[in-house]
């Protein structure tokens, strides 16, 4: 075991020897002063856009609410038997003409770099 | 030297939040960038890495519970965002195994960033041969003389098994070189 332990150390001293342990990598003048700012910037816009989306889902859902609240009071009030399949499809109308698919409202809400 | 427990109940306030993060990114973009930069050796995916660590970071600093140090904490992110830059990369390039041999030695060589000599080009080119995770640990043992036991709490990997991996490293950049001298 100590002549293993003996040659794993020889073999990095051989590397060391040869190589040494210098970073050959460097950075483009002035990078790190920079860099925070850089960051900061992209997390204030991800808050902004946060903001908007929020409010363009709050608003289709509300669009669509007040569209589906309507065509059932119109539905009730003129005695028309509605089906189950109907109330999915007066629904999905609702949701039309909001303007906003379902796939970007799942999508605005999720999480998403 | 950062005191740590300040900037996490700064960090957990929401008045204080945003200045205790670009504090937290100042105080950590360095030794971040250079471990980053190891990995995938050119400073444009560096500073991309390092941008997509410190985004993913703020978007989990509120589950952040203080269960590791935050430098620990941040070195994780870091890490798994290099890994996983490196493996889109061998997709996106349609690369084989795990060695980018022939693409590390051209970036090296066209890297305006490097102000390493023929030998450092070389050995640079060597290391760049092991793979993604191997090549993680040779770094944080060979240049950063971290302590596995350091190594283990970062990697969640036994002491052995990153002895193992060290040692292996070492005999294949040895190896390269006696097949290519």
């Amino acid at each position: 075991m100590k002549t293993n332990d003996h040659n794993k150390d020889e073999l990095e001293a051989k590397l060391l020897s040869r190589f040494g342990a210098a970073k050959p990598f460097t950075v483009p003048e002035g990078y790190f002063e920079t860099f925070p700012n850089k960051v900061m910037s992209r997390i204030a816009e991800r808050k902004r856009h946060r903001g908007l989306v929020w409010r363009w889902a709050a608003a289709a859902i509300f669009t669509g609410c007040v569209v589906t609240g309507g065509m059932l009071f119109e539905s009730n009030h003129n005695n028309k038997q509605i089906t189950e399949a109907e109330d999915i499809q007066y629904i999905e109308d609702a949701l039309d003409y909001s303007m906003i698919d379902n796939m970007s409202i799942a999508s605005y809400l999720t999480e998403a770099e | 030297m950062i005191d740590e427990k300040a900037l996490y109940r700064q960090l957990n306030d929401p008045s204080t939040k945003e200045a205790a993060f670009a504090c937290l990114v100042r105080e950590y973009q360095e030794p971040l960038y250079w471990q980053i930069r190891r990995m995938v050796l050119v400073h444009a995916d560096a500073d991309d890495v390092l941008q997509n660590t410190f985004i993913k970071a703020w978007g989990a600093i509120d589950s952040f519970r203080g269960e590791s140090r935050l430098q620990t904490w941040l070195f994780r992110i870091a890490i798994n965002e290099s890994l996983n830059f490196l493996a889109k990369k061998k997709q996106v390039l349609s690369l084989d195994g795990s060695e980018i041999t022939g693409l590390s030695i051209n970036e090296i060589a066209d890297n305006y960033y490097f102000n390493g000599d023929e030998l450092q080009k070389q050995f640079q080119a060597a290391i760049s041969t092991l793979p993604d995770k191997q090549r993680l640990v040779f770094n944080l043992k060979y240049f950063d003389e971290m302590k596995y036991e350091d190594m283990s709490e970062l990697l969640d990997t036994s002491i052995g098994a990153l002895k193992a991996s060290y040692h292996h490293a070492v005999k294949k950049i040895c190896a390269f070189f006696e097949e290519n001298d």
